[in-house]
């Protein structure tokens, strides 16, 4: 499969002097389009600020990243929020939604980002929300809705643009096991269907039905298991 | 654009998700920088409109007539009121004729001749009372006694300013005669001239030239100015259409009375302290304002900077999720609009439909005037738009900030 994403002798520190902590030391990776990809790892091995650095939220202290052909790094910010705008869909460890908007709102914000029309995107998130079982609770504001709900509306929120790629930072960390569960099969589903995805997560029950694990360690990556 | 579109919906969604409680007393605080904008500098300014007003109505009038700079009185007087007589947009006139004197009082007890004269400098003003009263209303300012009759002669009304009892509330700023009343004997001398009047009544206005002044009628002030000529000092008048003050002084002067005397409006007759007062109160007005202005926009600052700085994880993921800052800013922006909007609103309906006809119909009771709320439309809009400007401006600064920190910084939470 063609890689989507390529990831090149990354490395990210934090402080100076002596100070300065490295927490990720020169990671190579590729990932492939349509893959689901798990990061794995105790915390403090890097897997989320790998994930950070893939998904365009932070910026490595060296090395190179090209999505979908593009070397994202070079890209300014607001060109960076554009390309994940139009290119990448996240899934938080704690729903991050914007508890003003009801969950049809929440969903319905990137869309007209992108330039929808109010209908388009009303329909389009619709349409997302009726896709992860959320059917009827279009107007409920996240404060009404239990936190799986929540996270199933964050999934409908990654997924109603159609991103090439979604990043879920440990998104059943919040979760009661049932509701973890559903998540994960949601993600599942949307990968059978040939979404990429990239989780982190520290779950190992979780990352079963991933095509490969990648485990991390003290910010280099120790171990790397093909699923399927 | 679309920015737009995205920073209107989170503004109005924040709006309606936020406290009752805490909008309703964000929009009382703009409301009350509305009114301390809008009301401070309206009643301070409206002490002097007042002032002017009670000027107008009830001493200079629309019109006056003075002498021309080079002459002591009007001249050719008598030619000037035929003319006055005939033009019918004037509803009605006084012919005022001044001069100063000297008042005695109690000289009748006196025993001691080497005790100080119980007496006083006075403006005299010889007036056609009936004519005066249908131009000044001056019969209603008679606090004691009775307005003088056209047809009596030797009797005075005093201004209570030279009066003790009356002009004692100032303290010793005005010099006077003691306990006078109504009835009672004053000797009015101008050189070797001396005329015994009998007080017919005490005079007190808000205008000072009326509490600063002695009435006498005009036929026996000629007398004893020996004022055989006719030639007045004063000529006040007020119109059908006061408005129209300028045309009708206009019409006068084409018509050439400006040959006679010098013919000013009210707004030009007026005495130019009177303006420099109402320039200074209304600067006053706006410098207390603008504290105001600064007060408030600094509220506004901290509200909005709390209320994003604690969404500050939630500006971060939007931003994560490909939102842009612009339209993070907007809806903080649109936030601040409303609070000021509201409270304006709530400012101007309280200023107009309360304040300004309350005081209208009990003016605060000054020395010197009966203090009304100015409340211009025009400068009204003026200030709001400024208050609105500096609003946003206020609502922008902390999104701003808040807005443009590192995106994975906000969504950690981190500094």
């Amino acid at each position: 499969m063609k890689p989507i994403i390529t990831a090149k002798d990354i490395h990210r520190s934090f402080g100076k002097g002596h100070l300065e902590t490295h927490v990720l030391k020169g990671i190579d990776l590729e990932v492939s389009e349509g893959e689901f990809l798990a990061i794995m790892g105790k915390s403090g091995a890097g897997k989320s600020t790998l994930m950070y650095q893939l998904s365009l939220l932070d910026k490595p202290t060296s090395g190179s990243i090209l999505i979908d052909d593009k070397n994202v790094l070079s890209l300014s910010e607001r060109e960076k929020t554009r390309f994940r705008l139009n290119t990448l869909g996240y899934i938080f460890q704690d729903y991050a939604l914007v508890p003003d908007l009801s969950a049809i709102e929440n969903v319905m914000v990137p869309i007209l980002m992108r330039g929808g029309s109010w209908e388009r995107a009303k329909r389009t998130a619709k349409e997302s929300l009726d896709s992860v079982g959320l059917e009827g609770k279009y107007e409920n504001l996240p404060s009404e809705l239990s936190g799986g709900e929540q996270q199933r509306v964050a999934v409908a929120r990654a997924i109603a643009g159609k991103p090439k790629i979604i990043f879920a930072d440990e998104p059943t960390a919040n979760l009661d096991s049932v509701s973890g569960e559903r998540v994960i099969d949601l993600i599942a589903s949307l990968n059978k269907a040939g979404q990429t995805i990239v989780m982190v997560t520290h779950e190992s029950e979780y990352a079963q039905s991933c095509h490969r694990i990648i485990h991390m360690e003290d910010g280099a990556i120790v171990k790397e298991e093909k699923r399927k | 654009m679309r920015s737009l579109r995205i920073g209107l919906l989170l503004g109005l969604r924040q709006i309606q998700r936020a406290g009752k409680f805490t909008t309703l007393l964000i929009i009382f605080v703009m409301m009350l920088t509305f009114l301390n904008l809008i009301a401070v500098s309206g009643v301070l300014i409206g002490l002097i409109a007042g002032a002017e007003q009670a000027v107008r109505q009830n001493g200079l009038g629309d019109l006056v007539i003075s002498p021309k700079d080079a002459e002591d009185h009007i001249l050719d007087t008598e030619a000037v009121i035929r003319y006055l007589e005939a033009y019918p947009e004037i509803a009605t006139y006084s012919v005022r004729y001044a001069g100063n004197a000297v008042l005695e009082a109690n000289y009748k007890e006196r025993r001691n001749l080497q005790n100080e004269r119980d007496e006083t400098a006075v403006t005299v003003t010889g007036i056609d009372p009936y004519r005066e009263d249908t131009m000044s209303d001056l019969s209603q300012w008679i606090v004691e006694g009775e307005y003088l009759d056209p047809n009596e002669e030797g009797y005075i009304l005093i201004g209570a300013y030279y009066v003790s009892q009356y002009a004692e509330l100032y303290g010793d700023i005005f010099e006077t005669i003691e306990e006078v009343h109504p009835g009672d004997t004053v000797r009015m001398t101008l050189g070797d001239v001396s005329k015994e009047f009998t007080v017919k009544g005490i005079i007190q206005s808000k205008v000072d030239d009326v509490n600063l002044n002695t009435y006498i009628n005009e036929k026996e002030f000629r007398r004893l100015f020996n004022r055989i000529d006719r030639n007045a000092d004063l000529i006040v008048m007020k119109l059908h259409h006061p408005e129209q003050n300028a045309q009708v002084k206009e019409s006068m002067v084409q018509s050439g009375l400006s040959s006679y005397a010098k013919i000013q409006t009210f707004e030009e007759g007026l005495p130019k302290f009177l303006t420099d007062i109402k320039n200074t109160f209304d600067l006053l007005g706006t410098f207390i304002g603008s504290i105001g202005i600064i007060v408030a926009s600094i509220t506004i600052f901290i509200i909005i900077f709390i209320n994003a700085l604690s969404r500050r994880r939630h500006i971060g993921i939007l931003k994560g999720i490909g939102i842009e800052r612009r339209a993070i800013e907007i809806a903080y922006v649109l936030q601040a609009a409303f609070y000021a909007l509201a409270g304006s609103l709530l400012g101007a309906l309280l200023t107009y439909l309360v304040l300004v006809p309350h005081f209208a119909a009990n003016p605060i009771n000054f020395p010197f005037s009966d203090g009304i709320l100015v409340a211009p439309p025009e400068s009204t809009f003026i200030k709001f738009m400024i208050l609105f400007v500096i609003t946003l401006i206020a609502g922008f600064l902390p999104a701003w900030m808040i807005a443009r920190q590192n995106t994975l910084n906000s969504i950690l939470g981190r500094k």
